[in-house]
């Protein structure tokens, strides 16, 4: 164990160096860029999706990582705006199709350029979402959010499970019969084109490679988020509303624009993963998820990028890689097929596991924010209550008549 | 920083690098050379199985991984002396959608897999079905009984099991003019199998002229449905009927006769098992009736054989609803790597062309199955479309016979 | 109009035996947020293991003919049951805080919440490759007996549930108001370092918390066991959300909120389902909440205190 952490200090500490910086860029990139191209090439279409999948998850908790990591409001119903996402992309993209096809522009071999022509909009979805449940309920605090934003993911998911308005098909899911989604535009070209040999440029890599692209653009915006005003506006509030707000910091607004800058990257991954793969239901979209987005933020480093990142890579890939060693030849010489099945159901209890030792070890994130970590933090819980008794005195002086019994 | 800090770190990463690469070397070749010296001159073979192992419905889908296990055992010393190494590859699907997808590529993913044998849930082999399918690899579901699974286009999906259209009008007429219901409350779990079962039998039942008097979704995994049956003993329907799991059904079956409602509870194919009886409690489920899929495992030709198998293999353990189509589902595509290696040759088998050789085999299967005649019509379905009412007479399912 | 109303006094019979369940586990998300101030997510599995653990009691006593030989005897058992569910599931609720929370107490908020999410997926799985990936069907061993009164009817079951359950909540509300372990834990909540500073055993007042909240929840999963017929590995997960949700809506931290949120989201999910749709019994417990929560942020019997995440 003590070898564990002083690797994971020792790895912390070097990222913080310059040649440390660029090693690891240039590895990263080297694992972004190029492994996935050679698990298609030895036709390992598993593992590609793995890659893919975990780019949904990397931009899913970079959305979330803006309300819980920067703004500090616990969100357990996230999951809901990546189900409004994808429902409202599949959706607009039947209307899109079915309008193109009135207007006689499909050809023989229709391409699908909804994906393209809504990508620029599918956050609209996410935010408005965000927006409307973040109105009414921002002014609670804390855990009481919590469970609201919970309550709001059930209330999404139960609503498109009793197909809400006839868009989402029930428990069936979209398509439903009838419809189709055919394969977006751009996936066929690359498939006849950059092919060669035993090397097939499949629908996953192809789709890979837009959400990398994606994380990238997601990175970029948040990174520059974190230095703006609004990112110091969402640090100071998170750290003391009080104060934050005496120096001219409006909360409301500040916690809205977190929500629905957060619910954004939600939208727009739900829009990919819909088209990615052609098919949704709600049980992807369960409180479970939820929580797994939040599990990806808090053990990676809340408020940091690249621990963010790092959350999402493990706890998505985690599972499945046991699965796949498990039936991988390196270990098939020592376990039956029957025993590496088993191997494979004991996934999420060595995932439950490591989660409590993981954050025994590191409790502030694998990688955490450099800024929180230096910023004050009543490390004492003495403080900790005096603050709160302080905050709870401030707050009350507006409404002495009120919550007292 | 010390030089000894960034030695750890390319330690830590070249772990990372080398364990992907071990997960890479999982697939790919077919000649993987994890056999040992005695085995080195077969072509080795896969079939791969994949339900939910993990859980609600756990029972259901470790039984169809029993009945391919069954079925694979049995075939395997044949194709032995044909040059052929047949093993199963079982993967978890978790009964969601996300995880069957990554299962079945996964499955895909070694060239060594010419078939599949899967899913359980409807909603996970719809969206499993494009993966088979871009693949190349043949799909026999042994449980998916949604209409929508081979309505797609596909020509390499194929199922055992009867469709819902087909369990739950029958389903319907039975109880109307058999069983002389005539009036329902419908329930479903909204789930796409409940959904469907339940909305065709409502209106099989309306066209026969049966009243609906009402319909409800309820939730898998919620265990008081107190209010509904109250609600639903209110209206007094004769019968209610389920559409959904045995889970659910059996705790519908418990507290509408402690309401005090008079009616029997009926469903599909999903609450035919003993877990049912056992949930509700043998003195509600008495009377309770089921529909499923084939005739009944004691009348078919097969069946005692299959039983006796069943219980040398897997002793202590009972035969699930899909044991039995998990069985004939796998034999069929075993049936199909036969052909395929007498026709185009043992080594042909794992490449692409042996593959869609394979699809095109199981297309035209005609064989006798332990659940009956096995063969497919132009979409994939099942061209045995009998159905087998059932009831629970002194705390098990059995024949029903006026 | 009086088989109307023998309706709705049937859905209150059925929303107050849920509603009780919901309020017995909503008190220990209750409790330790009232002395930790995180939610213990890993209690919904208190919840499961009680049931296990009264499962197994139940079938290995009832082997004795001693126990089933007459009534006394057969109320011994269920007691004894009980008692031995209740106290294993504390003294693994003690063993999770010690091992899994204790090292986190100076941490972020948040990371107790990841760690009791992991206590919570190694339960789950651990009760479904160890015990059984199947519904265990619950034996009752008593004649259950219906009571007709008017158009509605109650249980000696649902009797047995409601009795019991507020039995146990007036034990520990006098416990907790009258005793002096009860007060040594209003003080921890209040102040845990003052009250530390004033001589309590902090280490102690927390393992008591944790012994007690597990255990009433271990009743309520027997509860669930003997009322529904079944118990499964993940039975604990839906009304975990729906306890939690209870706890809030009476004001997370107040033990008679917390019951009066148990008893009210019971009777609410009753006649949502009976009234309106089943279909969206639990949306309509959601929205209540955020009514509640708008008008009344800190719960209806909570103190508005403010915090950070």
């Amino acid at each position: 164990m003590g070898a564990i952490r002083n690797g994971l200090v020792a790895v912390n500490d070097f990222f913080s160096t310059r040649v440390g910086r660029i090693a690891f860029f240039f590895v990263l990139a080297l694992i972004t860029l190029f492994l996935p191209v050679m698990f298609q090439a030895a036709g390992n279409v598993f593992m590609v999706r793995i890659f893919a999948l975990v780019g949904i998850y990397v931009l899913l908790a970079l959305g979330l990582n803006i309300v819980v990591g920067y703004a500090g409001l616990l969100n357990l119903g996230y999951i809901a705006f990546y189900a409004v996402g994808a429902y409202a992309g599949m959706n607009l993209g039947f209307l899109m199709q079915e309008l193109l096809k009135g207007l006689g522009f499909l050809g023989e071999r229709p391409e699908n350029w909804s994906y393209w022509v809504l990508l620029p909009f599918a956050a609209v979805p996410g935010v408005l979402a965000g927006i409307m449940i973040g109105a009414p309920v921002l002014r609670l605090r804390g855990d009481y959010l919590a469970i609201v934003t919970l309550g709001f993911g059930e209330i999404v998911r139960i609503a498109v499970t009793n197909d809400i308005f006839g868009i989402s098909n029930g428990a069936s899911g979209l398509p439903g019969v009838g419809q189709t989604v055919a394969p977006v535009a751009g996936q066929m070209w690359v498939r006849e084109n950059l092919s060669f040999g035993n090397f097939l440029f499949s629908k996953d890599l192809y789709w890979y490679f837009i959400i990398v692209a994606l994380v990238l653009f997601a990175i970029l915006v948040i990174t520059r988020l974190d230095n703006s005003r609004l990112g110091r506006a969402w640090v100071a509030m998170r750290e003391d509303e009080v104060a934050a707000s005496s120096v001219g910091v409006n909360i409301l607004t500040t916690k809205l624009w977190a929500f629905a800058l957060g619910a954004a990257w939600g939208g727009i991954a739900g829009h990919t993963y819909a088209y990615w793969v052609g098919f949704i239901s709600p049980e992807s979209f369960n409180f479970m998820e939820s929580v797994l987005v939040v599990c990806m933020v808090v053990l990676g480093g809340m408020g940091s990028i690249p621990g963010t990142i790092l959350g999402a890579v493990l706890i998505t890939a985690v599972p499945e890689v046991i699965r796949a060693l498990a039936a991988s030849p390196l270990l098939s010489g020592v376990l039956t097929p029957e025993q590496a099945s088993l191997v494979g159901d004991y996934r999420f209890l060595i995932f439950g596991g490591l989660m409590v030792v993981m954050m025994a070890l590191r409790p502030q994130g694998i990688l955490p924010s450099k800024r929180r970590a230096r910023e004050l933090q009543p490390v004492d819980d003495t403080i900790l209550a005096q603050e709160n008794q302080q905050l709870w005195e401030a707050e009350h002086k507006h409404d002495s008549d009120s919550d007292i019994i | 920083m010390s030089v000894a800090k960034s030695k750890r770190l390319f330690a830590v990463i070249a772990m990372l690098v080398v364990l992907a690469m071990t997960v890479t070397a999982c697939g790919g070749n077919g000649d993987a050379d994890g056999g040992d010296g005695d085995t080195a001159d077969l072509v080795e073979v896969k079939i791969g199985v994949s339900s939910p192992f993990t859980g609600d419905v756990a029972a259901l889908g470790t039984g169809i991984r029993n009945g391919a296990q069954l079925a694979i055992e049995e075939a395997a010393p044949e194709l032995e002396e044909m040059g052929i190494k047949l093993s199963m590859l079982a993967v978890d699907d978790a009964a969601d959608p996300k995880t069957g997808v990554n299962a079945a590529n996964q499955m895909v993913s070694d060239s060594a897999v010419v078939g599949i044998v899967a899913h359980l849930n409807s909603g996970v082999s719809i969206p499993t079905s494009a993966v088979y399918n871009e693949a190349g690899v043949v799909q026999v579901s042994p449980a998916s009984t949604n209409p929508a699974l081979t309505l797609q286009g596909f020509e390499n999906v194929f199922r055992v099991c009867t469709i819902d259209t087909v369990q739950g009008s029958f389903a319907a007429e039975y109880a109307y003019d058999e069983l002389g219901f005539t009036s329902v409350a419908v329930i479903d779990d909204s789930t796409p199998y409940g959904e469907g079962l339940a909305a065709e039998f409502a209106a099989a039942f309306e066209a026969k002229g049966g009243t609906v008097t009402s319909k409800d979704k309820v939730q898998v995994k919620d265990q008081d449905f107190t209010a509904l049956v109250t609600k639903i003993r209110a209206d007094s329907p004769d019968l209610i009927y389920f559409g959904g799991m045995y889970t659910e059904a059996a705790l519908v079956s418990k507290q509408s006769k402690e309401a005090g409602f008079e009616g029997p509870t009926m469903g599909g194919d999903g609450l035919y098992t003993q877990q049912f009886v056992d949930i509700a409690g043998a003195a509600n489920a008495e009377g309770d009736f089921s529909t499923s899929i084939g005739l009944p495992l004691v009348e078919q030709p097969k069946g005692q054989e299959f039983t006796d198998m069943f219980e040398a293999t897997f002793p202590g353990q009972t035969i699930e609803a899909y044991d039995t189509y998990a069985y004939d589902a796998t034999m069929v595509v075993v049936e199909a790597i036969k052909a395929v290696a007498a026709d185009l040759g043992v080594e042909e088998v794992t490449s692409a062309a042996g593959k869609q050789a394979i699809i095109e085999a199981v297309a035209a299967t005609n064989m006798q199955g332990v659940t009956g005649i096995v063969s497919f019509d132009e979409n994939g379905d099942t061209t045995n479309k009998a159905v087998t009412p059932y009831v629970v007479r002194d705390g098990a399912w059995v024949p029903y016979t006026n | 109009m009086s088989a109307e109303l023998g309706i709705i006094a049937q859905q209150f019979v059925n929303g107050i035996t849920l509603g009780g369940m919901y309020a017995l586990l909503a008190l220990g998300y209750t409790l330790v947020y009232g002395i930790l101030l995180m939610i213990n997510f890993a209690h919904a599995e208190m919840f499961m293991f009680g049931a296990y653990v009264g499962l197994f009691t139940l079938q290995g006593l009832s082997r004795i003919a001693f126990f089933t030989s007459s009534g006394p005897a057969l109320l011994l058992l269920y007691v004894l049951t009980f008692l031995i569910a209740m106290i294993a599931t504390g003294i693994l609720g003690v063993v999770i805080e010690r091992f899994a929370y204790r090292p986190l107490r100076h941490a972020p908020r948040l990371a107790p919440l990841i760690s009791a999410i992991g206590v919570s997926l190694f339960l789950q799985n651990a009760a479904l490759l160890w015990i059984s990936s199947r519904s265990l069907p619950f034996p009752v061993l008593f004649e259950v007996r219906t009571f007709r009164i008017g158009g509605a009817s109650i249980s000696s079951m649902q009797i047995l549930i409601i009795v019991t359950t507020i039995v146990l909540m007036l034990v520990l509300d006098s416990f907790v108001s009258r005793t002096r372990l009860g007060k040594s834990m209003r003080a921890t909540s209040q102040d845990r370092d003052t009250a530390g500073l004033m001589g309590i055993d902090i280490n102690r007042v927390i393992a008591l918390t944790f012994f007690i909240g597990p255990a009433l929840g271990a009743a309520a999963g027997i509860f669930s066991g003997m009322y529904y017929g079944n118990i499964k590995y993940n039975m604990g997960f839906i009304p975990g959300i729906k306890a939690f949700t209870a706890a809030v809506v009476g004001g997370i931290g107040n033990l008679r909120g917390a019951m009066l949120g148990g008893f009210l989201i019971g009777l609410l999910e009753s006649l949502a389902a009976a009234y309106i749709s089943t279909g969206y019994k639990d949306v309509i417990a959601f929205v209540v909440l955020i009514i509640v929560l708008i008008f009344k942020p800190g719960g209806l019997l909570g103190e508005s205190v403010a915090e950070k995440v």
